[in-house]
Formats: C-alpha cells, sequence, structure tokens
C-alpha cells in the first residue's frame, strides 16, 4: 500500500498518497493552483511562477515532539518568509499550503501582468480564444488593467511553419517548454527546442522533415496559449461554435478516444461535419494523447467522390440504383450462390456491422466462410483466451512487469502503444523487443533480440523453455487444468533457450505483456506465434491476470472484433486458395491491396463491396454499396485490448450512403431473415444476447464513466489542455478465458518451418507503415507529405550484389505480381530480405511474405 | 568531416563525460574552431557524433553567446553593453566602434575581418568599457586603443595573406 500523508491547504487537512506533487495533491481534492508550464503528465520545471504560494509546516515542540497548538486547538504553522512555486513541491506530511492569501493574490497577479507584456492579445482572431489557460487565468487572477506601454511591445512572427501540420504564433508563446518538454520526455523525438533567450527566445525546429514526430498534434491540446495551432483547424471555427461528439479512431488497434469538434458548415453546404479531432481523454487507453494519423486523418469522412447512391455495373458501365433494386439484387444472387460463397471482412467495419454480415451469410450457407481483410495475422481466438487481464493500464506498469514486443514495426503499426510502452520502459519495465530487423523501440529496450524472418516462433519457445527450467514458475501447473501440458514439456525438453538475458529479464518480473505483431509471417505461421506466445503465457501463470496478455498488433481498428465474432485469416486464406463464385466484400480494398486477392475476386460471377468510394475493389465489383464512414453512424469497435468500445453519430450523411449493419439485415429480410433491428444499440444487444464473451457489453454500459485523473477541458484545460474530458463512455474491457481460474486451458506444442529456400534473388516482407495510402487516409490531404512514395528497403550487400543504389527505380517482381518503387538502402533490411511497406503503391503486392526478384530499371 | 580529421579529440570530450550527450558544448566548439561557425551542415555534424535531432545543437548554440550560427569576420568584437558596463559609457563606445569600422550593430566589415556584437554582462564590468575578440579581454578600452587594436589587427591579416 502507498504510504498516505496529511497536509494543510488554507488550513483544512487533507489526506494524499506520500510523494504526490503539491498542484496534483490540491487539485485532487478540487483546489486550483493555477500553472502554464506545470502539466500533470510531465515533470515539473518551475519556468512560469504562475503557481506561487504560502508554504509551510507544521509547528512542532523540538523537546516534546508534539504539534504547537494556538489558543483554540489549532495546530500552527511556520512559515517560509517568501512565495515559493508549488508545482516544485512534493507533499509532505505536515506541509501547509496557503492559497488566498494577499501575497499569492498579488505574486499571481504580478505574474500574469508581467506575462501580457509580450503578449499581442490578438483573442479575437486567435483560435485559442474561448480554450485559452492564459485567458481564463487571467480572468481569474490577472489585473484588470495593463500599465504597460503599447509603442513598448515587441513584434514577433505570426506565422511560423514548424514542419506542414503545425504553426507557431512567436508573439503568444509565454516559452513554458511543455511543448518541447512532451516531444522530449513523453515521445523521446527531441525535434522541439528553444533558440535564443530572454525576448527572443523562440520554439525551433530543423529536424527532417521538420517537427519529425508522429505525435505533433498533442502539442496544440497542452499549449496554454495559441502559440501552437494545428494546420487543419487555423482559422476554421471558434471552440465555442464546436459541439463536440466522442468517437475512436478508426485507424489502427488501439482505439483512441476521439472526440469531433462539428459544426454546421458554410463549405460544406449547411451540413454538420467535422473541423477538428481532438483526444477525448480515457486513461485506460489514450489517456489524453493520440498520434497524427488520428488527428488529421478524418478527412475521408466527406472527401470528394464519397459514393452517395448504390451503383451497379451494367455493360461495363456504371448505373446508380436505388436501395431496395440492390437488396432484391443481393439477395437473388445468394440465393443462387449461397454455397459458393465468400465474405471479406474489413478492419474497420464496426461489431454491429459484422454481426449482420454474419447473420446474412449464416441465411445462405450452413458454414459461411468469413474472412478479415487484410488477412496476414490471425490468433484473435487465443486472445480471447489469454488476452491482457481486467485491470491492464499501460500507463501505470513499471518495474514490475515486463513486456515484449515481437514481429511488429511498433510505432508504425500501434502509435499510441509505442508511447505508452516507451514511457514504462522509462518508469522501469523490462522492454524487450524481438524481430528480424532494427525498429525505433529498440532504442529503448533492456534487450533486442534478432532472429531471422520466419523464426519467430523458436524465440518464444526459447523463453518458453527457459521457463520451464525455473520450477518456481512452471512447477504448479497441473495437467487437468491445462490440456496438453505433457506434450508441450516433452517437445520444449529439446529447445536450447537462446536468448538467456532477454529470457530472465521476461522471465523474473512479475507480469509479462506480449505484443504480436506479423510482420515476415505467412498466417499460418502466425497462428504458430500466437500459439507460442500463448504457451509462455500459460506455462509461467501469467495468462489471465492485470497487466499480463497477449495483445496482437492487428492491422487495423476492429479485427480483435471480428475474431471475436467468428471471422479468421484462416477463412480468408481458404478462400483464396479456392474462390467462391460470389463475394461480398465489406469495407476493404482487397484488389488494390493483394494480387493473389485481386485474381480470386475479379474471376467470380458477382462481387458485391460495400466501400466509401470507388477504389480498384468497388471498380472489380459488379454492385458497389455506398457505407457510411465511422463518423455518420454509431456502433462499437473492439481494440487490441479487447475493450469494446461505443462511437457516436458525429456529422450529417453524406447521399444515400447507409451504415453496412443496416445494408445486410436489409437484404437479411428479403431471404426471410429476421427483421432489421432499428439502431446498432439493439443489434448490439443481440451481441450481447448470443456472444457470450460480450454478454455485459450492452451500449449503457458501454457508456458509463468513472473520475479520471488528471483533469482536463472546461474549467481545468490550464492543468490537463484542451483534450476533452470524458462523458460518453471508457468502454469494457473484457476478461480473457484464462481469468476464470476453472476454465480449461490449451497448450500445444508449435513448430518451427524453416524458412523455404527458394530461386529467386529475394525474400520479400511485407511491412506496415502508419501513413499509407489506404482508402480511411488518402484523402487527408495535408498528410500527404508524410506519405512516403513506393518503396522498397534493400540490405547494403544485396543492393551492391544488384547495381542498385539508394533512391533508384526498381522493379520488384514475383509470382503473379509486379510493381515499381524506388529502392531504399538505408541498413534496416536483413541480408537476403527486401521489405515493403504495404498500402503506398497502386498495384497490388503481395501481402505476406513471397519470394521476389528486384532490377533497376529506367527511369 | 570532424569525425575524421579530429578523432582522437573527439574520443577525449567524449571520455570526459558520463553520457554522449553531455559532450555536445565541447564538440560545437570544436566545430566552430574549424569552420569559424556553425553552419546547418556544422550543427548536423555535431549532433550525429552525440546521437541527438539537430534542433538540439541548434537550440544549445542559439542560447550561448559564444556560439555563432552566423558567418562571422576573422576578428569578432563581442562589446558588453550591460547596465554596469552602460553608465561607464559602453553605449557610446559602442557607437563610435560602429561608426569607425563603418558597420551597422552586429554587423561585419566589407573587407570580412571585424564582426561587432553586443553582449551580456562579461564579469569585467570595473574595467568597462570592455569587450571580447576572439574570446580574448580588451578592458578600459576608448576609441583611440581600440583604433590601434584594429590598426595592429589589420597589418597581422595583411601578413597572414601575405604568406
Ligand atoms: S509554444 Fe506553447 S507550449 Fe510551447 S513554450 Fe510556447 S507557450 Fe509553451
Ligand atoms: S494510435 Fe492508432 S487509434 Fe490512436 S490516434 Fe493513432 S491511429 Fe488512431
Ligand atoms: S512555475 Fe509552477 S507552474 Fe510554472
Ligand atoms: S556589465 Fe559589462 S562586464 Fe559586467
Amino acid at each position: 500500500m502507498t504510504e498516505t500523508v496529511t497536509f494543510y491547504i488554507d488550513g483544512q487537512a487533507y489526506q494524499v498518497a506520500k510523494g504526490t506533487n503539491l498542484v496534483d495533491a490540491a487539485k485532487m481534492h478540487d483546489i486550483d493552483i493555477p500553472v502554464f508550464c506545470y502539466h500533470p503528465k510531465l515533470k515539473p520545471v518551475g519556468m512560469c511562477r504562475m503557481c506561487l504560494v504560502e508554504l509551510g509546516s507544521l509547528s512542532v515542540n523540538r523537546e516534546t515532539g508534539e504539534v504547537e497548538r494556538d489558543e483554540h486547538g489549532e495546530p500552527v504553522f511556520r512559515w517560509f518568509p517568501r512565495l515559493q512555486t508549488a508545482c516544485t513541491q512534493v507533499v509532505t506530511d505536515g506541509l501547509a499550503v496557503r492559497t488566498t492569501t494577499e501575497a499569492v493574490v498579488q505574486g499571481r497577479n504580478s505574474i500574469l501582468e508581467f506575462l501580457l507584456t509580450s503578449h499581442p492579445l490578438d483573442c479575437p482572431v486567435c483560435d485559442k480564444g474561448g480554450e485559452c489557460p492564459l485567458q481564463n487565468l487571467t480572468m481569474g487572477y490577472g489585473p484588470g488593467e495593463s500599465r504597460f506601454l503599447i509603442d513598448d511591445k515587441i513584434r514577433l512572427d505570426k506565422h511560423v511553419p514548424l514542419g506542414e501540420l503545425i504553426y507557431l504564433d512567436r508573439e503568444r508563446c509565454i516559452q513554458c517548454a511543455r511543448c518541447t518538454r512532451f516531444c522530449d520526455e513523453i515521445v523521446g523525438d527531441d525535434v522541439l527546442a528553444f533558440h535564443e533567450r530572454g525576448r527572443r527566445l523562440q520554439i525551433v525546429t530543423i529536424s527532417d522533415p521538420p517537427f519529425d514526430t508522429k505525435f505533433s498534434g498533442n502539442t496544440t491540446d497542452i499549449c496554454p496559449v495559441g502559440a501552437l495551432t494545428t494546420a487543419d483547424f487555423r482559422f476554421g471555427a471558434r471552440p465555442w461554435e464546436l459541439q463536440e461528439e466522442a468517437t475512436i479512431c478508426p485507424h489502427c488497434p488501439v482505439g483512441c478516444n476521439l472526440s469531433a469538434g462539428t459544426r454546421l458548415d458554410r463549405d460544406a453546404g449547411g451540413k454538420k461535419i467535422i473541423k477538428r479531432i481532438m483526444p477525448r481523454q480515457n486513461e485506460w487507453v489514450n489517456e489524453i494523447w493520440i498520434c497524427d494519423k488520428g488527428r488529421f486523418g478524418h478527412h475521408h469522412t466527406r472527401a470528394e467522390g464519397r459514393l452517395e447512391q448504390p451503383m451497379l455495373k451494367q455493360n461495363g458501365a456504371w448505373v446508380p440504383i436505388d436501395w431496395p433494386a440492390a437488396y432484391d439484387l443481393v439477395a437473388a444472387k445468394l440465393r443462387q450462390y449461397g454455397d459458393s460463397l465468400g465474405v471479406l471482412a474489413g478492419p474497420s467495419l464496426s461489431n454491429e456491422d459484422l454481426w449482420e454480415l454474419r447473420k446474412l451469410a449464416g441465411l445462405v450457407a450452413s458454414e459461411p466462410k468469413l474472412g478479415v481483410w487484410p488477412a496476414a495475422m490471425t490468433g484473435g481466438d487465443l486472445v480471447a483466451q489469454v488476452g491482457v487481464g481486467s485491470g491492464t493500464m499501460l500507463r501505470a506498469v513499471g518495474p514490475e512487469t515486463a513486456i515484449l514486443v515481437i514481429a511488429s514495426d511498433f510505432e508504425e503499426e500501434a502509435p499510441i502503444w509505442w508511447l505508452q510502452v516507451k514511457q514504462a520502459a522509462d518508469r522501469g519495465a523490462a522492454v524487450v523487443v524481438a524481430n528480424a530487423r532494427p525498429t525505433k523501440l529498440d532504442r529503448y529496450a533492456r534487450a533486442v533480440v534478432r532472429y531471422r524472418y520466419g523464426e519467430a516462433v523458436s524465440v518464444l519457445n526459447g523463453f518458453a523453455a527457459q521457463a520451464l527450467k525455473d520450477k518456481s514458475l512452471t512447477g504448479k501447473l497441473s495437467e487437468s487444468r491445462v490440456a496438453g501440458l505433457s506434450q508441450l514439456r516433452a517437445a520444449l525438453k529439446g529447445v536450447k533457450p537462446a536468448f538467456g538475458d532477454a529470457g530472465r529479464m521476461l522471465l523474473s518480473a512479475e507480469n509479462l505483456i506480449i505484443f504480436a505483431g506479423g510482420e515476415g509471417l505467412s498466417v499460418a505461421q502466425h497462428r504458430e506465434l500466437m500459439q507460442a506466445a500463448a504457451n509462455l503465457l500459460i506455462l509461467t501463470g501469467r495468462a489471465g491476470r492485470a497487466n499480463s496478455g497477449l495483445v496482437a498488433v492487428w492491422p487495423g481498428a476492429n479485427m480483435q472484433g471480428a475474431y471475436d465474432l467468428g471471422y479468421s485469416a484462416e477463412a480468408t486464406q481458404a478462400l483464396l486458395d479456392t474462390p467462391p463464385r460470389m463475394w461480398i466484400i465489406g469495407a476493404a480494398n482487397p484488389v488494390a491491396e493483394d494480387a493473389r486477392a485481386a485474381r480470386a475476386i475479379t474471376g467470380a460471377e458477382f462481387v458485391v463491396a460495400t466501400s466509401l468510394f470507388m477504389t480498384p475493389t468497388s471498380e472489380a465489383a459488379d454492385l458497389v454499396l455506398p457505407r457510411q464512414s465511422f463518423a455518420e453512424r454509431e456502433g462499437t469497435f473492439t481494440n487490441g485490448m479487447r475493450r469494446v468500445q461505443r462511437f457516436y453519430t458525429v456529422q450529417g450523411i453524406i447521399g444515400d450512403s447507409l451504415p453496412d449493419w443496416k445494408i445486410f439485415a436489409a437484404i437479411g429480410e428479403r431471404l426471410n431473415g429476421p427483421k432489421a433491428r432499428i439502431s446498432a444499440g439493439a443489434v448490439m444487444k443481440d451481441i450481447t444476447a448470443h456472444v457470450p464473451a460480450y454478454a455485459q457489453a450492452s451500449y449503457p454500459r458501454l457508456a458509463q464513466v468513472e473520475r479520471q485523473f488528471p483533469l482536463v477541458g472546461g474549467d481545468d484545460l490550464y492543468y490537463g489542455g484542451t483534450a476533452y474530458f470524458n462523458l460518453s463512455g471508457l468502454g469494457l474491457a473484457i476478461p480473457p478465458v484464462a481469468e476464470d481460474g476453472s476454465a480449461q486451458l490449451e497448450v500445444r506444442p508449435v513448430t518451427v518451418d524453416a524458412p523455404a529456400s527458394t530461386d529467386a534473388d529475394l525474400s520479400l516482407i511485407p511491412v506496415r507503415v502508419l501513413y499509407d495510402r489506404d482508402v480511411l487516409f488518402e484523402p487527408s490531404r495535408l498528410m500527404h507529405h508524410r506519405v512516403p512514395p513506393p518503396s522498397v528497403e534493400l540490405n547494403q550487400a544485396d543492393a551492391e550484389r544488384l547495381g542498385i543504389a539508394d533512391g533508384d527505380r526498381v522493379a520488384v517482381e514475383g509470382d503473379g505480381y509486379q510493381i515499381t518503387a524506388t529502392a531504399r538502402v538505408d541498413g534496416r533490411a536483413p541480408a537476403g530480405y527486401a521489405l515493403l511497406p504495404v498500402r503506398l503503391s497502386s498495384t497490388p503486392a503481395p501481402t505476406t511474405p513471397a519470394a521476389c526478384t528486384v532490377r533497376k530499371i529506367g527511369e | 568531416m570532424l569525425a575524421e580529421k579530429y578523432a582522437d579529440r573527439i574520443e577525449k570530450i567524449f571520455s570526459k563525460y558520463p553520457d554522449k550527450r553531455s559532450a555536445i558544448m565541447d564538440l560545437l566548439y570544436l566545430a566552430q574552431e574549424e569552420y569559424g561557425w556553425l553552419s546547418g551542415d556544422a550543427l548536423e555534424e555535431v549532433a550525429a557524433l552525440v546521437d541527438v535531432d539537430p534542433t538540439q545543437a541548434h537550440s544549445i548554440a542559439g542560447f550561448y553567446t559564444m556560439y555563432s550560427e552566423k558567418p562571422k569576420g576573422k576578428y569578432w568584437f563581442q562589446v558588453c553593453t550591460d547596465l554596469p558596463c552602460a553608465l561607464r559609457g559602453a553605449d557610446d563606445f559602442y557607437q563610435a566602434l560602429c561608426e569607425y569600422l563603418g558597420v551597422e550593430d552586429g554587423g561585419t566589415t566589407e573587407d570580412g575581418l571585424f564582426t561587432v556584437e553586443q553582449v551580456m554582462c562579461l564579469a569585467a564590468c570595473d574595467r568597462a568599457p570592455m569587450m571580447q575578440c576572439n574570446f580574448h579581454y580588451h578592458e578600459n578600452l576608448d576609441l583611440d586603443k581600440v583604433k590601434a587594436l584594429v590598426e595592429q589587427l589589420r597589418q597581422e591579416a595583411a601578413a597572414a595573406q601575405g604568406e
């Protein structure tokens, strides 16, 4: 238990955990000590002096050791003669502070007067106006008038681009260093700093590209003035005109909680549209941060080219049809081809969509093949068994927890998890990174394990073998609870632990979290990897505990939800092996992304796709149905940690588009299925009734909130920043099966296939990058500077052998695919491998490892 | 490149500090010595040596007045015009110096020999007016003294050129 201490604010006694920062301690008891430079997620620096208070301590009689008391029996305090900064003070027993005395009032008043001498006071045109800590604190604590001579005011640049995303107004900066400290401390990207000093001091960046971090937008939330603004929202609207709507980021498995600032916009014909995206506080998930993809990647919701009507291909031309005709057609085709139906579910379909799609397929096929897209990773069923336990909170883990990140370029695939794991490492968690090539997380890892592509499983087997040698870890397991235990023990007997140090770090901590990506693995190999991870967690008794368990770093927002509802990548593989005659493709673009899938789909007799835009996949379809983006409807996503989270309707509907679940339910009605539900909430009610794991996940339950710390937004925006206070739900973490002590668990020996040797030059390894050309991201034009051109990374030796230099145009070819790309020779690719970032090229390439040749081509 | 040319010196600098990053100031001096000033390229070079983003090198070079991020004349006059010096006429002295050299505040003479600049207290207030020339102190100055110094430096420079 943490020790609590008693301290006094304005004569009143309070209790707080020992070591708490004084400003935080006061805030926990709803007492404001105004601050500018202090931020509860950053280390204190005492730079702005706004937090001045009188500090003292209980007066103790030296002889008796007793607290001295006055005639009323009240304790007596001794006070320091001068004002002190509260933000640099830690609460100790008997500490006393006065926050309302004349001296304190004077102090605050003077600091504000001083800050305002060099402030432009252009609030009427400032984006921060209306939600500005400087405005608010000036109203609350500042002088009513200025004694400053306007002619002596310093004038500075007002539109300094710090890269293409963030603008600096030098006049408004109050030099609190929150932005630079965020970059240094929280992210570790030291790309923002002060230059010069005194009145000439300014924020600068000369990184390449400027302000080179995936988290730059967060600085605008914690900047206490309007000095930092985003290119997306600058001069876009006044904060008080915005209606904030709660939503969830659709881009990656972290599932960051977002707040969409919306208004009826003239430029959108009077429709309600998203003017900006801000983080919504969820300390279980993203805290008060989001990455720049989440913040700026919302333009697909209203970009040009959004489909507005069902479109039917007739003699090679697209003709609009109405919804009833579209439903009838799909129903008829389903009757015709029901026994040869393939379903592909994209990663941004909500649980409700997935449920209705599954029901629809079930109406015509007894065992429908429900595939996910992209089909590069699997094992969501294992996550359901041994996922992270209830109470898991990444932002709170420290030395008692070990974290293994394997087969993932973590920052590219799950930025906010990366940020949290990096900070966990800073707090002393043992972070081990295992991959076939260097990634950015290596910098913060206690140990880095290098293996050859295809051999990731053997690393985990090695750790498991090491665990078996330690009876204190694995001795208590019983065969009756864990099926397959003796087979696993036998299989691991001959395995030599190859990475002893890393293994010791992982096994000696109380908790173990494994983040497993899919890099360099086929679907079959990935299943083995996930099983090996599950084995390790079960063997060591870590499964089913808080801050322990398996997390899949999925390529999308709701792939865990898809697995929970019966979809899988294995089903996709089976469908691609024996292509069906009819496809239903929901919110996915396989034709653009994968050559093999493209062939399987274009060869079918009838293809119906739901889509936001005319993509290569819609082009290949016979009927395209306009779906709604996450912004126009309600739904739920299950994030990678199996937290089910609700998103709400944010903006006006585009054209006649409909949410996927409604489309599938309406078609089902025509096949004598049950009557369509009237709301997403009602669909979720069906899910809770039929899917035991989701039994508690009703909409009212998902909307529950609890008090979170630090406080943000509203009256507290001077403290935690402009991130949004969460009023709409923290979601529900689904406990893994292993958490039930009586549940039966299963382990299974896994084997490592040696990577097949081929005659081809190289093995192609698809890798994921955050900024890609995904349908949901490409329309956000302001991010285009950050999207790399199609490229392939080669090892130095391979490049020399092939006569290829960094920057050359090359052709990458293999069985059934060919793309052109720019060669990168930057030391990341291991010899014998070509790394191909996915979703950058407009021509399809493999999405799982394949053989390839690379050759230089002319300009 | 510094790394090749001064490998030993750099090694020695690193050995003085517990971590690489702390060596940045010494290495910035080294770069300034080598190139005369700290260009963007020089900042990048130093940043790469200590494994930080160039922004950090830029920040440090900007904070300390003894680093220069602008090309400088061969002789760099840094005149203290802080309050105590100002009380002893440093402002007038600086003005006169600029006029004599025919340059603006912060400027460099056309022959590229002299750069003048005002700086904060150099801890020689009792001997004001004072200045540094390439980090060497010249104290109790007046226009005549500085004229003599300028003359002498011109000759030195000419001699060096002649060689
Ligand atoms: S830009 Fe904002 S956050 Fe950064 S130092 Fe200035 S006031 Fe602080
Ligand atoms: S980390 Fe993932 S979920 Fe969070 S904002 Fe970025 S893309 Fe969205
Ligand atoms: S000095 Fe305490 S908040 Fe800035
Ligand atoms: S004020 Fe000029 S040297 Fe001190």
